[in-house]
């Protein structure tokens, strides 16, 4: 149940973006992350909806952006997406390895109100 | 407005591990961070492998647990200094917490801290606590299809230690599977096996902690 704290999280640096830009109320706020932290969107978009309250983000909606972990098949010298933890090649059976990426977990971009 | 940003999620947690990291060093301290499972063996490998270190180092441990004190009350059975952190319903450690447990620690002159993380194989994983080396434990009783189904937690380990392996003829745990599992997510860890009723793997364990390079650096 690491949704919760994440979203608790995202909402810390939403608030810190209002007050860096000097907005008054944030409307939106996309994330991306990546499938190997094993986050579910709609749990994470339920707490956000919880933590938001009576904050700057006051009925901010959360889009999730997700990124799917790569894998090298050193056989084939292919680069494939892994899909429900399946480490399989589907060109030749073999075992790929995981390359770089697929932990994103970060903030990319806010829409906010900004007093004239 | 759009604000385009790129901003980590978990920048505050990350921060306070490298304040963690920052004064570990300075104090000449190696701190490892043990993950695994619930009952995958964590407080059992520590008990087999702290009589053996505390020899020769000065060790310490932080025990992370959702509640009860009893994995610290083991720890402090073998005469070695633990704090226990009590998470209050938190599945995981993160760097603060850590932070608290090691003001309540007397560093000076140590060598070695251990931290038992809460078991879990997903959470964990997600937080930096300040540690140099992240230990992973995965026992034979919870099943050979670990790795795949959670990699986050296998991917950033040095060390995964196979536990209960005398448990190996009772279960269906296919160790070759397994271990080519681990390649899959993490091409380079170290990979030991231990079982703490024979002491198997222990010195094995106990060898690899002491090659770290913070120690004997003075
Ligand atoms: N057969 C066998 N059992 C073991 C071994 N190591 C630990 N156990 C048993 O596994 C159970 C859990 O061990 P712990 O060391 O408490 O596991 P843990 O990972 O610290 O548990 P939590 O901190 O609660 O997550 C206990 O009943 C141990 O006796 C082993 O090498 N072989
Ligand atoms: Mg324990
Ligand atoms: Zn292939």
């Amino acid at each position: 149940m690491h949704e919760f704290s994440l979203a608790q999280s995202m909402l810390e640096v939403a608030v810190s973006e209002a007050q860096r830009v000097g907005a008054h109320h944030i409307t939106r706020l996309k994330c991306r992350v990546g499938d190997l932290r094993q986050i579910d969107g709609q749990l994470l978009r339920d707490a956000f909806e919880v933590v938001r309250e009576g904050t700057v983000c006051e009925g901010a909606e959360l889009d999730v952006e997700k990124v799917r972990a790569r894998a090298h098949c050193s056989r084939c010298e292919r680069d494939f997406e892994v899909c429900d933890g399946d480490w399989v090649c589907a060109q030749c059976n073999g075992l790929a390895q995981l390359l770089e990426g697929g932990d994103e977990l970060e903030i990319i971009s806010l829409e906010a109100e900004v007093d004239s | 407005m759009k604000i385009e940003v790129v901003r980590k999620v978990l920048e505050k947690n990350d921060q306070a591990a490298q304040q963690n990291r920052r004064r570990l060093d300075e104090l000449g301290i190696t701190c490892f961070n043990i993950l695994g499972g619930a009952g995958s063996g964590k407080t059992s490998l520590l008990e087999a492998l702290l009589p053996r270190l505390k020899n020769k180092y000065c060790v310490a441990v932080l025990e992370g647990d959702l509640a009860t004190t009893r994995d610290a009350e083991r720890i402090a059975a073998l005469d070695v200094p633990v704090v226990q952190i009590l998470t209050d319903g938190g599945c995981h450690l993160n760097a603060t917490l850590v932070q608290q447990g090691l003001s309540r620690l007397e560093l000076v002159g140590l060598n070695l801290l251990f931290v038992e993380n809460v078991g879990n194989p997903i959470c964990p994983a997600n937080f930096d606590l300040g540690e140099h080396r992240r230990i992973v434990v995965l026992s034979v009783a919870e099943g050979d299809d670990k790795p795949s189904k959670y990699p986050l937690l296998f991917k950033d380990a040095d060390l995964i230690v196979i536990s209960k392996c005398d448990l190996l003829e009772h279960t269906r745990f296919n160790l070759s599977a397994a271990l080519r599992d681990i390649r899959c997510v993490n091409s380079q860890a170290r990979v030991i096996q231990t079982d703490t009723k024979t002491l198997r793997g222990i010195d094995e364990l106990s060898q690899w902690v002491s090659a770290e390079p913070l120690l004997g650096k003075d």
